[in-house]
């Protein structure tokens, strides 16, 4: 009897628990606490441990860098508000924002920012995006408000990488209370929003900093969700449980843009997308076959049919919103002149190669390989696919031209800073060949060498602008890489939601967004 | 005790199997990390932070050494010690696979039952297609189908997260229909094949009504191999998890395990399944165990010759 009334009384438990949290509540004003789902979760919040993109949206809004790298690729001022080079491009010297506060009421200034960059420059902390300011040997507080940073080496591109999301700036008095060996879980900046609450796998909560120095925001709090799996974040944005959401895959735009209660946004990425060659082995050490295979290649009919317009053709080796972009391309789809130079190089019947290629990192990478074999087979290349993980891809690469198994692969780069320096010296500089680098088309031309060497070291933005439009020219002719695509990428919206800023980061920010 | 024992050389086993399947795939944490912003100094640093430049045997007798101290290291990934990673998301797939072995146990024994005293009726043949159906359906699917219905459509559960008992529901059900139906379908044979025998003849010729001879007698003795079966699904309940945790953002193990695999995250692969096998061979302990309570003949004894 006792049994049956505890069972009984459960049941009522468990109903009620159900009723009461499907009852909606209806209060005057919208509740501002926005929900943003994304697909991946933050490896960390501490600079020195960051090292993706999903870090970096959470930790803007918490965490301020002393620049700021613009939606339309611009430097602005941060928590500097002006930067200069000496003459001798040696030192640079920042004059910092005043009466800027820690959430937890350490003062910011030059000390702070300088214990925030030799923390990350610190090798022992290991912070895997050092080398963005690695050539900086000192760092110099000369006075509260002014920062000088000493150099080994004059470097142009150091404004845009001091604009990095991982170089945040974080309370002093925060990192100091921690362990020696821990990282910073809950971060204490200068933002726009204050960390509240980290539940490991499911999401972050970041509340209202009513005392920011620029414009607080309006919305009280923001929450990341963490929700893997594509289609869940779909449901997520169409049940209401997600305002914003990110990465939503090509082919379910259709179905979103059928909801009057949602908004797709198409926001152009910063990574372009290409198949690369080995230019140190037969046949693709010739030139003419390097062009031949961009002329063999339909670019356009990718973008329009299995990327859904999710892309725009390369028109050079950076996106255009890079700093230092010039339009050099694209190479006309030409299957005529792609045998033709074939037939040139000697090789008139074709070849066969290897392309090895990741799954899922890239939007539609399986598929878009598949189409490039059928292409390339109309001209009488035939190439092998070879589909391989991706941790286990990037080691087969990475290797010195001698232990090279690869002739073609297909890779995409983020050119994470906006400035071209990033987007085409790691990878094409004949000194960034592994072990060194990601030269992993060893690829070696002088010319192109020289160009990017002045480039990085000329402080003057028009000079290097024009070094640039040089070296993007030389780079497109010798054809290192057949260049496929720049990616775009798709968020989607409630109507409801304004003022969301959609980052070619890859990033969503929340702090002008409102709730209506 | 000799059981417990027994546990020890299976524990052993799975550190060997975990340390060398780990590092036999390739790919190097500290790319995996970076990925293609990686730099050599960088990679080289991370490959001397975990011993990756010593000989493998040396490797593993580090981590064995470490082990054994409880040390369990600290995730390369997110730079935070693997047990506090693991104490926070354990809980949460246990509750998951707790609520999913719930589901299985309650809707797989009644339905076996069921079909068990109807015998080739339509009420069984149904029963039994359905739990056909719940072992052959993909777990991701079946989630996805749950979503749509009651969460886009119906709006009576959320579609993903954690937190109250309604967040519960959808993942409990999806990650517990497999499992429901191969309950379903042992609980129907045993209890077919106990009430063919002789003491339910016995039972039933004494007078005694048919609810008493089916719960009393005839079920308690079917048992055994049933709780064996839900012992065992423990271990597809936790291997499963991982899909389920994908669909529903469940903050679980199984996701953390899929993100340290495809991280090279050596420490917290490591950590995380030996901690599942751990569980597995302790459910397995008590599920032995249970068998003494259910029929008193079977008996745990170090006698000679016998145990």
């Amino acid at each position: 009897m006792v049994k049956r009334f505890f069972l009984a009384g459960m049941v009522m438990l468990v109903v009620a628990a159900l009723a009461l949290s499907g009852c909606p509540r209806a209060p005057a004003r919208p509740a501002q606490d926005l929900v943003i789902a994304m697909g991946v979760e933050p490896e960390s919040l501490d600079p020195i441990r960051m090292s993706s993109s999903p870090a970096a949206t959470v930790s803007r809004h918490v965490t301020e860098t002393l620049i700021y790298l613009d939606v339309d690729g611009s430097l602005r001022p941060s928590l500097a508000e002006s930067w200069e080079a000496s003459a001798d491009n040696l030192v640079w010297t920042l004059r910092l924002r005043r009466g800027v506060e820690f959430h937890d009421g350490t003062p910011f200034d030059a000390e702070a920012a300088k214990f925030n960059l030799e923390r990350f420059l610190d090798p022992t902390k290991r912070a895997p995006f050092r080398f963005l300011i690695d050539r900086i040997v000192r760092v110099e507080a000369a006075d509260p408000h002014t920062l000088r940073l000493h150099l080994n080496a004059p470097f142009a591109p150091l404004p845009s990488h001091l604009s990095h999301a991982f170089i945040g700036m974080v309370s002093p008095a925060s990192v100091r209370a921690l362990a020696a060996d821990a990282v910073v879980e809950a971060p204490v900046g200068t933002g726009p929003f204050i960390f509240d609450e980290w539940a490991r796998g499911e999401r972050i909560v970041l509340r209202r900093n009513p005392d920011y120095w620029g414009d607080a925001p309006t919305i009280d709090t923001v929450t990341f969700r963490f929700v893997p799996e594509d289609a869940s974040r779909l449901v997520m944005l169409e049940t209401g449980e997600a305002h914003a959401i990110m990465r939503v895959p090509p082919k379910d735009v259709p179905r979103l843009q059928g909801d009057a209660e949602i908004q797709v946004v198409k926001e152009n990425s910063v990574r372009v997308i290409y198949i690369g060659f080995n230019t140190q082995v037969p046949p693709f050490n010739d030139r003419r076959v390097r062009q031949a295979l961009n002329h063999a290649i339909d670019k356009q009919a990718i973008v329009d049919t299995i990327l859904a317009g999710a892309g725009s053709v390369s028109t050079a080796p950076v996106v255009p919103a890079v700093f230092g972009y010039h339009t050099v391309g694209p190479y006309p789809y030409d299957p005529a002149r792609a045998r033709q130079l074939l037939a040139e190089a000697g090789i008139p019947r074709g070849f066969k190669a290897t392309l090895h290629h990741p799954t899922g990192r890239y939007m539609m990478d399986v598929t878009i390989v598949e189409a490039i074999q059928g292409m390339l087979r109309e001209v009488g290349v035939e190439v092998e696919l070879v589909t391989m993980e991706w941790a286990a891809y990037l080691a087969f690469l990475r290797v010195p031209p001698a232990d090279a198994k690869h002739q073609m692969f297909m890779l995409g780069w983020g050119c994470v800073t906006l400035d071209a320096d990033y987007g085409i010296f790691p990878l094409l500089h004949s000194s960034q060949w592994p072990p060194a680098g990601w030269g992993v088309s060893y690829f070696k031309n002088d010319l192109a060498d020289a160009l990017m060497d002045q480039a990085r070291t000329t402080p003057d933005r028009a000079q290097r602008q024009t070094l640039y439009r040089d070296a993007l020219a030389v780079i497109w002719e010798a054809a290192p890489w057949i260049f496929l695509h720049n990616e775009v990428q798709i968020n989607a919206v409630r109507a409801n939601v304004q003022g969301l800023i959609h980052h070619p980061l890859e990033n969503i920010f929340a702090w002008n967004a409102r709730i209506e | 005790m000799k059981r417990l024992l027994l546990a020890i050389p299976v524990l052993f086993g799975v550190s060997v199997l975990v340390f060398a399947m780990i590092r036999l795939i390739p790919g190097c944490p500290a790319v995996a990390m970076a990925g293609v912003h990686a730099d050599a100094q960088f990679i080289e640093q991370v490959r001397r932070d975990l011993g990756l430049d010593r000989s493998l045997p040396a490797q593993y007798g580090m981590f064995l050494g470490d082990l054994l101290r409880g040390e369990l290291g600290r995730s390369t990934f997110s730079g935070r010690p693997v047990l506090r990673e693991l104490a926070e998301r354990f809980p949460r797939t246990g509750e998951l696979t707790l609520a999913s072995m719930g589901v299985a146990t309650a809707v797989g024994v009644a339905a076996g039952i069921v079909s068990s005293t109807r015998r080739n009726s339509p009420v069984d043949n149904l029963g039994m297609v359905v739990a056909l159906v719940g072992v052959a359906m993909p777990v991701f699917w079946l989630g996805l189908m749950l979503q749509l219905l009651f969460s886009v459509q119906l709006g009576w559960f959320p579609a993903t997260g954690r937190g109250t008992l309604t967040h519960l529901v959808l993942p409990a059900l999806t990650l517990g229909a497999a499992s429901a139906g191969i309950v379903a379908r042992m609980t129907r044979s045993s209890m077919l094949e106990v009430l063919r025998q002789d003491f339910i003849v016995t039972a039933r010729s004494k007078g005694l009504a048919e609810r008493v001879v089916v719960y009393r007698h005839a079920l308690k003795n079917a048992m055994i191999p049933v709780v064996t079966i839900v012992g065992l699904q423990v271990g597809t309940l936790l291997g499963g998890a991982v899909l389920t945790e994908t669909v529903f953002a469940w903050p679980g193990l199984g996701r953390l395990l899929v993100g340290a695999i495809l991280a090279r995250d050596y420490p917290v692969i490591q950590g995380g399944v030996l901690l599942l096998t751990v569980t597995f061979v302790a459910v397995n302990l008590a599920v032995d165990l249970l068998y003494v309570h259910l029929d008193p003949r079977i008996r745990y004894v170090s006698r000679g010759g016998e145990s």
